[in-house]
């Protein structure tokens, strides 16, 4: 078997085992329907690894049906086009579900066999996702994981907040789904076709008020799904109720595919188009990006419920992700690429432990758990690494995603971009810690009440234990201990900046898809330097244990320090328009896309 | 956000949007010119290819069949979230015990008029043999296995309106329901995986084409569209059931 | 304008379906704004893949070659009409049980998850 013919298994494989679960789950036992999931999972890693290894610096094509495309570049079926980034987006997809599988051993008395067929559904979802290189099988996927997430989300039925967080969820982000349909509509009658090489030949360099508009409806979309601010709200509601494992793969990988769909779209498209306002585009993209990563990280040190405050650090990391792509040059996207990676494990770690802790200490909220983990030092080992990940300090491989995105800002003369990077690292993992301190070592003022740490996580499981599992615990080192090793992959920034220049040029990704033209290798830069990012990185350490450790104690240091807690309480208008009205949501999503679409209109149009 | 304060800021967005719409519709194609190559192409060559006379249906399992396999997929986990969110609690279970015959049966016999039963009853017959048609003729003529598996799942709610619950009961409790769904789910990822064994890339159509305009024509078209058929019978089904009992049992079986 | 009416028509559905989720004071009304908003992009592209002149794309009884409209689209709608039922089907799902579980159907009292 060629690695080519194993394109299409990783979606394949999960899909008929979870019919097959669904159908006789109840038969074979609950064990037996766990085992088998995470067989599965873990085959899907194996095939993805390998599938990674086949396209590591040589995009290939798998055309389904055996339609490959006509004379004239007509593409009458789908194809995969796979190549380094988004196969490696698939092995993380694969990585977190079989470690959610894991953690989920243990728990989820009382959902028959569902879960598990959810589960693999959605990671089937995800690596189509990212393995596809046709418009509509995008959609596609996109609402496979998104019906998968809604489902999954609202798991635990018995609670309001569950059933409100996954409506949010799932009408804001059916929103976003038709204005990607329109999108791709406009898109379609312009150029007749739906597979992106086709489209991005079709289109070559014009790119008047239609094309604009289906590059804003499209966009949009996926940055609902990417909780770019203002399409962010719908994020902290799903992670707020939904189950540890499902919380996983949402931030671990889901909001990471929205911003991967934007550079996809945008690279292989409308690059021709808009090459002439590259420079505008630019700076939109940043500025979401700077907003998006502020608000995230001033929400999140806000938050006092575990799981909120991890998924307003999301946020905050979306925006730096967003970042990495709105630079619009390959070394950038090398490093999104790479700051997925860490980032992605590093999180989903995190999310585990928070789980654990829901398990062991039957509660979520950081004010009421004040002391109650004292003796689970294994747990707060993790969750400090953790946050040392969030600081994006070394040895994690969020510095090396973050050293290429600041290196390739400081090259388009936006040197201001590594600060915002700061801030952001500062902010979040200062929360973090502030959470491990307070909850694990009992140290500081109780926290102060908020009406969302108000509401209290029923338990996932059914007892007690005095030791945390292995089968729970186990995951989540894992996926912490991999942050750190995947710093020690030989060239890997030059490999991603390598496979970012095979993503980023349109011409040859459509000779490579049209008519089967293999892409020279290119040729492997030397990096640069680590110090400058290694001494930024070190600092905003130090200045989130600073952070945690002043809000913790501002009582009996106060002075300058004050702020801290000013930091902590939050802000109260930022609080009321998190308001959790779906109303609101929609009508916050309509202001973006409009305003967007006024400074698409000022500053792109011909 | 008050409600006054929502919508006046949803309608400066919506004024905005409009202008964007507009602005970007000015440059679209007018209606009734479409000039793109895509439906050109394939209406020259479908039938020659795959003897099938109804193109949207070639396209959509055949040119296009993966992104069918994901809609498929879409229903079947849409169905699985709506069993997950209505399975019976155990905390349910505890308080309800003398409930808990109303979870299992739909025992209420709904009070219809003669003229009611019968001919509902003659309904239903028409309405399985017409899915079926609809089913079955997928490649020839407009329809296919969504449309006639749609048309089939009303049969049995027919039957529950004709009066007769018990036979209701027994219809959709019945193990096949769940075996269609599933079946039809996987066996369409097996036989797009069959492909694979031929040598061929997945979901490619293996068996022979028939003749043009036959029943058993177009090869794994009529198959494939049997087997969505199957599956989205058997998701019908099953939500029908799931929000019947549990609206009866909600209301305590008050209509 | 007549010539451009499909898209003024799209635009006007869907605005008016955000306008129906914006303002709604009902979950059920909610869903149903969105399926409205849904069906603005069936005008869409099927207005898109028009031809004057143009028959069904169904060859049964018409020679291979005749003019006929785009079946691309209307394959593309059966797979946006299918994930909209199913989508709309598990959003009412979660109202019907959200109703059960907390008593009511409206956004303002439903406020659970803040700040």
């Amino acid at each position: 078997m060629t690695a080519t013919t194993m394109f299409p298994l990783p979606i394949a494989i999960p899909l008929a085992v979870a019919a097959f679960i669904a159908l006789s789950g109840k038969l074979l036992g609950r064990r037996f329907s766990d085992a088998l999931a995470i067989a599965t999972a873990a085959a899907n890693l194996w095939m993805t690894i390998s599938i990674l290894r086949a396209t590591w610096l040589q995009p290939q094509t798998y055309w389904f049906g055996n339609w490959w495309p006509r004379a004239h570049d007509v593409a009458l079926g789908i194809c995969f086009t796979v190549d380094s980034v988004g196969a490696s987006l698939a092995v993380l997809a694969s990585l977190l579900t079989t470690a959610g599988l894991l953690f989920s051993w243990e728990i989820f008395e009382d959902t028959e066999n569902h879960f598990q067929p959810l589960m693999l559904i959605f990671m089937a979802a995800m690596c189509g996702f990212s393995y596809t290189g046709d418009l509509f099988n995008l959609f596609v996927f996109f609402g496979l994981m998104s019906v998968a997430a809604f489902a999954l989300c609202g798991l635990k039925t018995l609670e309001p907040a569950p059933l409100q967080g996954a409506y949010n969820f799932g009408l804001v982000n059916t929103v976003g789904a038709f204005m990607i349909v329109m999108g791709i509509g406009l898109l379609y009658a312009r150029t007749g076709a739906l597979n992106f090489a086709q489209v991005g030949r079709s289109l070559g360099s014009s790119s008047d008020a239609l094309v604009l508009l289906a590059f804003l409806l499209i966009s949009v979309g996926y940055m609902v799904k990417a909780a770019i601010v203002p399409f962010h709200f719908w994020l902290a509601d799903a992670h707020a109720v939904s189950p540890s494992p499902v919380c996983v793969l949402f931030s671990g990988v889901m909001v990471e595919l929205g911003i991967y769909a934007v550079a996809r779209v945008y690279w292989t498209m409308f690059q021709g188009g808009l090459a002439a306002h590259t420079r505008e585009l630019r700076a939109i993209l940043l500025v979401m990006a700077a907003i998006t990563a502020i608000v995230g990280a001033l929400m999140c040190y806000a938050e006092h419920h575990l799981k909120r405050l991890l998924a307003f650090s999301t946020i905050a990391h979306a925006g730096l992700m967003l970042a990495g792509v709105g630079l619009l040059a390959p070394k950038a996207l090398g490093g999104f690429s790479l700051y997925v990676l860490s980032h992605g494990v590093v999180k989903g770690g995190l999310f585990l432990c928070a789980g654990i802790v829901l398990h062991r200490l039957r509660k979520i909220g950081e004010d009421h758990l004040h002391g109650e983990g004292k003796g689970m030092w294994w747990t707060a080992g993790l969750f400090l690494l953790g946050a040392w990940g969030l600081a994006g300090a070394p040895p994690f491989g969020t510095l090396l995603g973050e050293s290429m995105i600041s290196d390739s800002a400081k090259e388009f003369h936006q040197a201001w971009l590594p600060y915002i990077f700061m801030f952001a690292e500062i902010v979040t993992a200062g929360a973090v810690f502030r959470a491990t301190f307070r909850i694990f070592f009992g140290w500081g003022e109780p926290a102060p009440t908020d009406r969302s740490s108000q509401i209290e996580e029923k338990p996932e499981t059914d007892e007690e234990e005095e030791n945390v599992p292995a089968v729970m615990f186990v995951p989540a080192a894992v996926l912490i201990l991999l942050g750190i090793a995947l710093s020690a992959v030989p060239n890997l920034r030059s490999t991603a900046e390598a496979g970012a220049q095979l993503f980023t040029n349109q011409f040859t990704y459509a000779q490579a898809v049209l008519q089967n033209v293999e892409p020279a290798a290119p040729a492997l830069t030397a990096p640069e330097p680590l110090t400058s990012s290694i001494v930024r990185s070190c600092i905003a350490l130090a200045l989130a244990l600073l952070l945690a450790l002043g809000s913790l104690f501002h009582k009996r240091i106060g002075g300058w320090l004050k702020f801290t807690h000013g930091l902590e309480l939050g802000n109260p208008i930022l609080r009321k328009v998190h308001s959790g009205h779906p109303g609101d949501y929609v009508a916050w999503l309509s202001f973006g896309t409009a305003l967007l679409g006024g400074m698409f209109v000022w500053f792109l149009r011909r | 956000m008050s409600s006054r304060a929502r919508t006046i800021f949803f309608l400066i967005s919506a004024a905005g949007l409009a202008a964007v719409f507009a602005w970007g519709f000015r440059d679209a194609p007018p209606l009734g010119d479409y000039r793109g190559p895509y439906g050109n192409v394939v209406t020259q060559v479908a039938v020659y290819e795959r003897h099938a006379t109804d193109v949207v249906n070639a396209i959509n399992y055949d040119y296009r069949g993966f992104d069918t396999l994901g809609e498929e997929f879409i229903f079947f986990a849409s169905v699985l979230g709506v069993l997950l969110l209505f399975r019976p609690q155990k905390e349910k279970e505890n308080e309800g015990k003398n409930d808990s015959k109303e979870q299992e049966h739909l025992e209420e016999e709904l009070p219809v008029s003669d003229t009611l039963r019968v001919s509902m009853q003659l309904m239903v017959v028409i309405m399985i043999v017409f899915g079926v048609y609809i089913a079955a003729h997928g490649q020839l003529t407009p329809g296919g296995g969504f449309q006639g598996g749609v048309i089939l799942a009303s049969a049995p709610l027919v039957v529950y309106l004709s009066g007769n619950a018990e036979t209701f009961e027994r219809i959709v409790s019945s193990p096949l329901i769940k075996l269609a769904e599933s079946g039809g789910a996987a066996g369409y990822a097996i036989v797009g995986a069959a492909a694979l064994f031929f040598g061929a890339h997945f979901l490619t159509n293996i068996i022979p084409l028939g003749m043009t305009g036959d029943l058993f024509s177009s090869g794994t078209i009529a198959v494939i569209s049997a087997l969505v058929g199957l599956e989205v019978t058997g998701g019908f089904v099953l939500l029908m059931k799931t929000y019947l009992q549990e609206i009866i049992v909600a209301h305590g079986g008050k209509k | 304008m007549l010539n451009y009416l499909t898209y003024i028509v799209a635009a006007w559905i869907f605005l008016w379906g955000l306008y129906g989720i914006v303002t709604s004071k009902n979950l059920v009304h909610q869903v149903v704004c969105a399926a409205v908003l849904q069906t603005s992009t069936y005008v869409l592209l099927l207005g898109i893949g028009f031809k004057v002149g143009g028959t069904a794309p169904i060859f049964a009884d018409i020679p291979v070659g005749t003019s006929v409209v785009d079946p691309l689209v209307q394959a593309l709608m059966l797979t946006d009409i299918v994930v909209e039922a199913t989508v709309m089907a598990l959003l009412l799902s979660m109202v019907v049980k959200s109703n059960e579980v907390a008593g009511t159907v409206d956004p303002e009292e439903l406020r659970v998850l803040t700040g």
